[in-house]
């Protein structure tokens, strides 16, 4: 059976170490726990401690200061009959599903775009300028948004006066029924790096035979990206699908930095109102259940992960 | 290339366009950042001359603090993670003892783990322990988010050297230690290179856990800090030196990319074998 066919617990614990006197054994059983050890101290402090307790503590009411008040599923069936976790979901669900499309669309174009160049010198050239941006903390990048979408100094707001629709610019990020649309458009247009990344080392393990007898059969480009491309890396787009999904679920910081929530609640995210619950409110206990409607998302998406998607995509530079 | 670059044009043309569009905000920011305010009134698109290098005098004085910390809770962390987390991936990989496996798969569990779960758990931990507003209480807290991955990374990394290595080791009655600082340390360079750059990147990008376990501006790292940064330029309408510190904060990344291109690239998509 080749490696990769085999369940991923006994790929994962294969070891090939020799016969080994009982001594070794022993000494082997000390060092080997010993070198966990520091790791393990890490973890178990400010890892599985606070994971543990955001499980128990998501069925109490605690304000932080005094002790916690154990009630049972209150705080989920407040949560339920809350029609602001179901406006964040809502949210959530709509940005994951416009932004995952375009995260994987557009990478995915531009990847296949730079791979037929014929210079590879250029092919470099240009997933060095696409990648670049990674250097700019996210926050510089929320940043500059920001101020692009400003009313009265913005470019956005400049650029609609030169092309002469200054009566119409819209107030991006005041308007409720355009915030949502405007905080997704922060990054336009898209070309996520590591997108990029995976899909080019996924199109350059295509090999060379196939492409060199679509050449010669004369296929033409679009018959080419669905009947070639699109099926082969069909596992770095599962791979990327599932990847963006989770990293949108837990996105806080930009409505967090953008909008605050608002204009009322047109921006809330499930993560955003734990944050706000619990830093805000004091609502420890509330805030630790939206944490807890999040980590199981993120679970079932990991176990799809797990289940269908196969878990390593190499990447060579 | 000319030659190759002409028949390829209509490529040529769509990634430019693309290139330009993504990099505009930078291109921006760049631009305004040696304006003065009359210059960013008047001339809003365009490049205006003379440049004002100071607006980054006046940026440097505010926003250093905030960098030097984050580069301090960067360095600590990835240094701590790089050593906890080969240390572990060693055992995980190559030693022999009872339980192994469950340990192993108990670490991997935690890659399922949200960030956003044990926030507030952390938090209020934090101020159990008496750690919150202090940087050691950072530090760890930086270096346990990260320290599965960076376990699993260096398992698997450890796993796929020749085993030929151990044996001989094994033969010439080398301790367990000895093998890990004369043998798996200096084979994992490449891999201490990819996953600590892929440390630094999430810690250097991470605002939630420092905007609360943070509290005192002096101890800000910069993604806090430079929210601290603008509301205090925006109020003055100082928009060339707000630009000229949202450029330094680029910076310093900016200069590890150059200098370290290939490796950069390889840990930005070290997170692609992230379960």
């Amino acid at each position: 059976m080749s490696n990769r066919q085999r369940p991923l617990t006994t790929r994962l614990f294969t070891t090939s170490d020799a016969r080994l006197s009982l001594s070794r054994l022993k000494y082997q059983w000390k060092s080997g726990y010993g070198m966990l050890l520091p790791a393990f101290v890490l973890l178990i402090m400010f890892m599985y401690y606070p994971a543990l307790s955001a499980i128990v503590l998501s069925f109490s009411s605690w304000d932080g200061f005094n002790s916690p008040i154990f009630n049972g599923l209150r705080n989920y069936i407040t949560l339920v009959k809350d029609p602001v976790f179901w406006i964040s979901i809502r949210n959530v669900a709509v940005w994951a599903a416009v932004k995952t499309t375009l995260e994987i669309a557009v990478p995915l174009f531009v990847a296949v775009l730079i791979y037929h160049l014929r210079s590879k010198r250029m092919q470099y050239i240009y997933r060095v300028i696409f990648v670049v941006p990674v250097v700019v903390p996210d926050i510089v990048l929320y940043l500059i948004w920001s101020f692009f979408f400003d009313p009265n100094i913005g470019v956005l707001g400049h650029l609609f006066s030169v092309l002469g629709l200054s009566g119409v610019t819209p107030n991006w990020l005041g308007d409720p029924n355009i915030a949502l649309f405007a905080l997704m458009s922060v990054g336009f247009p898209f070309v996520v790096p590591f997108n990029l990344l995976i899909f080019f080392a996924g199109l350059q393990a295509i090999p060379e035979e196939v492409m060199e007898s679509a050449r010669i059969e004369g296929v033409g480009r679009t018959r080419r990206f669905f009947q070639i491309e699109l099926p082969l890396v069909m596992g770095q787009m599962k791979l990327l699908l599932i990847l963006t999904m989770i990293q949108l679920l837990q996105n806080v910081t930009l409505p967090l930095v953008l909008t605050n929530g608002g204009p009322g609640y047109s921006t809330y995210v499930p993560g955003l109102l734990m944050y706000l619950l619990a830093f805000q409110n004091g609502q420890f206990g509330l805030g630790m259940a939206v944490s807890m409607v999040i980590f199981i998302l993120v679970l079932s998406l990991t176990w799809i992960q797990f289940r269908y998607i196969r878990p390593g995509t190499e990447y060579t530079a | 290339m000319w030659k190759d670059f002409r028949k390829d044009l209509p490529s040529h043309s769509f990634l430019i366009v693309a290139a330009l569009i993504a990099l505009y905000p930078f291109i921006y920011m760049i631009m305004t950042s040696f304006k003065s305010n009359v210059e960013f009134y008047h001339n809003y698109f365009g490049i205006s001359l003379p440049l004002h290098f100071d607006n980054y005098v006046v940026a440097w004085q505010a926003i250093s603090p905030y960098l030097l910390n984050s580069a301090l809770f960067a360095a600590s962390g990835v240094i701590i993670m790089a050593l906890t987390g080969s240390l572990a991936g060693y055992s995980f990989a190559r030693l022999r003892y009872r339980g192994k496996p469950v340990i192993f798969m108990v670490v991997i569990s935690l890659l399922m783990i949200p960030g956003l779960l044990t926030l507030i758990p952390l938090f209020l931990e934090m101020k159990g322990l008496r750690l919150l507003n202090s940087r050691i209480g950072m530090i760890l807290a930086f270096a346990a988010g990260g320290q599965a991955f960076t376990i699993f990374v260096f398992r698997q990394s450890i796993a796929s050297l020749p085993e030929e290595l151990f044996e001989a080791a094994r033969i010439d009655g080398y301790s367990e230690v000895r093998v890990y600082l004369n043998i798996v340390l200096p084979l994992s360079k490449p891999i201490i290179g990819t996953v600590s750059i892929f440390n630094l990147l999430s810690i250097w990008n991470n605002y939630l856990l420092p905007l609360v376990l943070i509290n005192s501006q002096g101890k800000y790292p910069l993604t806090v800090g430079l929210m601290a940064f603008r509301g205090q330029f925006v109020y003055n309408a100082q928009y060339g030196p707000m630009f000229a510190g949202y450029t330094i904060a680029s910076l310093p990344l900016l200069l590890l990319f150059l200098f370290t291109m290939r490796l950069f690239m390889r840990g930005l998509t070290a997170g692609s074998i992230k379960m």
